[in-house]
């Protein structure tokens, strides 16, 4: 497994290595073509054999871009062990260009993500948004949104808000707008921000139907609460009982015990025990609800 | 009595035959051989001139330093303009994805006419595409046209194996619903043999609709029961047409109240409208059971 810091400060080194030698190419470039009276023809060969480097380079970059972008389909395919060997090869790999080194750091912070692994997700989201993307710079919303999730899991919603506000200003795709919805709603129940959660529901709730199971089933849950906590009955009671048949309400309450208040029988009373299925949840839900 | 030329007609909406063809990518012209010939000849006429006199040959020294950064150049913007030309292709299709998703599919369609109906930059944005095709020509109960693509992807090009499994699935589902059931059968078989690791939640809700489509509501439900784990873990909303099914099978088989149930949670998760379209088989099930109504905004 590649340690986050590790991968950070040697994409730092070969990011300077390659910034040299881009300066030296071009720097011999430029002397052999003004010293070409005194080299007479071997000028000519000077500046193909540097074009020939640069091409060669150029390649070897794309390769690497491509193999990171890559690791992208095997992440989701949930092949973790085949797209570390893949990020390992592209960080180990020297790369004339920046781009391939931050997809691969970028790709580094998502599979890191995807294995729960909030801390090391965390440093490489930050070490990536500390530095100037360029032409990859639409990756910085992606990591924004990963870094807030990273910063909620790691009880730090301060860091998450941070992260959060450097969102609201730009045009987000859809599926960045999806991933902020869940993100957002989980930072305003732990602030217990119930208004601002509750408001627009009914997009939020559009968004929340395009999530995967798991995620769709807690911010359901979420605006649930929200919509209880604001007097919004009808809501509370349908998205609670959505959540129910999306997800096991153990495993969503054990991961946010804030949401044991929706299958609460009374007051002060302790969780209900696991439920064995999905018939049983929902009598749970119909009775308390 | 002169005969009048035939007219042109313009391609159908979403013509199937001429988008598969059009969108294929270019052959790249062997532009380096040229390439090398014009520099070669320009050596060599350089070579010539600068023979003449010492002052030509300065010139032409010049001259040839000049051409050879003026090639740099070129190239390095012929380069950019195929990359932002690559790039604003990706886009499009990131917005075909975003308006399928937001079932706006009649702009989905006309922008997949549009982009299939020129050859494609990059030939995996041109996959992606005609997977997208795909979707569309089923929302719009084209299921031929959508077997057509379906297959032409599955024979001509090497696709991952998630994106090939999500193709068969998509396959299958076109011919249930284009009643070619043997064919049907025989995909699957070939699915579920290479099911074993996967547990697909999708193939196991197209179990559930081929035995609902072919009067089998007791395996249906059992498939139900048993894949139920997998599909909530699975399909998300997609759930919903599981529930749905479910509800048709019971209620062919009398259990009216497990009927009611399982209507009532189908319609909790994916509107009654999308679920009579996806299976008009199970319509029939609005006269006699109650939908659960999502909340006045």
């Amino acid at each position: 497994m590649i340690p986050a810091e590790a991968a950070i400060s040697r994409v730092r080194r070969d990011l300077t290595l390659s910034t040299v030698l881009k300066g030296l190419i071009i720097g011999i470039g430029i002397a052999t073509f003004l010293m070409r009276g005194a080299m007479g023809w071997s000028h000519l060969l000077v500046l193909a054999m540097l074009g020939v480097a640069w091409i060669v380079l150029s390649y070897r970059s794309a390769m690497g871009s491509r193999l990171a972008v890559d690791s992208q389909s095997l992440i989701a395919a949930g092949r973790y062990e085949a797209a570390e060997e893949q990020i390992e090869q592209v960080l180990g790999t020297f790369s004339l260009f920046r781009t391939s080194k931050l997809i691969g750091i970028h790709q580094l912070a998502v599979l890191r993500h995807a294995q729960k692994r909030w801390g090391d997700a965390a440093v490489l989201c930050r070490a990536l948004l500390g530095r100037r993307l360029g032409p990859v710079k639409g990756v910085s919303k992606q990591c924004r949104l990963m870094l807030a999730d990273a910063m909620l899991e790691l009880d730090d919603p301060r860091a998450a808000h941070e992260a959060l506000n450097g969102l609201y200003q730009q045009r987000l795709t859809l599926a960045e707008a999806i991933n902020l919805v869940a993100v957002q709603a989980d930072f305003h129940a732990r602030a217990e921000n119930w208004a601002e959660l509750a408001a627009g529901i009914e997009t939020k709730v559009q968004l929340a139907e395009l999530m995967p199971s798991q995620q769709s089933a807690r911010t359901q849950a979420l605006l649930a609460l929200a919509a209880k906590k604001t007097g919004r009955h009808d809501w509370a009671t349908w998205l609670t009982r959505r959540a129910e048949l999306l997800a096991d309400v153990q495993e969503l309450s054990t991961r946010r015990p804030i949401l044991w208040e929706l299958w609460r029988v009374e007051p002060g009373a302790s969780p209900p025990s696991t439920s064995s299925s999905a018939e049983r949840r929902g009598d749970v839900s119909s009775e308390n609800l | 009595m002169d005969s009048a030329p035939p007219i042109p007609q313009p391609p159908q909406f979403l013509d199937v035959p001429h988008l598969l063809d059009a969108s294929q990518p270019r052959v790249r012209a062997g532009w380096f051989w040229y390439a090398a010939g014009f520099f070669l000849l320009i050596v060599m006429i350089s070579t010539y001139l600068s023979a003449g006199s010492p002052l030509m040959a300065g010139a032409m020294q010049l001259f040839s330093g000049l051409v050879m950064l003026g090639l740099v150049a070129a190239m390095g913007m012929l380069t950019f303009a195929m990359a932002r030309a690559q790039q604003a292709e990706g886009q499009r299709l990131v917005a075909v994805e975003e308006l399928m998703q937001l079932r706006r599919w009649g702009e989905a369609a006309a922008m997949l006419n549009d982009m299939l109906s020129t050859p494609m930059r990059a030939p995996q944005h041109r996959v992606q595409a005609l997977i997208y095709l795909a979707s569309v020509l089923g929302r719009y109960h084209r299921f031929a046209d959508a077997i057509a693509v379906q297959e032409h992807l599955l024979e001509n090009v090497i696709l991952d194996p998630s994106t090939e499994h999500g193709l068969k699935l998509g396959r299958v589902m076109s011919m249930l619903r284009e009643d070619h059931l043997v064919d049907a059968d025989r995909a699957m078989s070939e699915l579920r043999r290479g099911d074993a690791e996967r547990q697909s939640a999708g193939l196991a809700l197209l179990d559930i609709y081929r035995d609902v489509k072919t009067g089998h509501p007791d395996e249906a439900i059992d498939i139900f029961e048993q894949r139920l784990p997998a599909l909530r873990e699975q399909v998300g909303h997609r759930l919903g047409d599981a529930y749905y099914l479910a509800a048709k099978s019971y209620d062919l088989l009398g259990r009216e109240a497990e009927a009611q149930r399982a209507y009532e949670r189908a319609t909790l998760l994916s509107p009654l409208i999308e679920l009579q379209r996806r299976y008009p088989e199970a319509a029939s099930l609005s006269e006699k059971y109650s939908p659960v109504l999502a909340p006045a905004a």
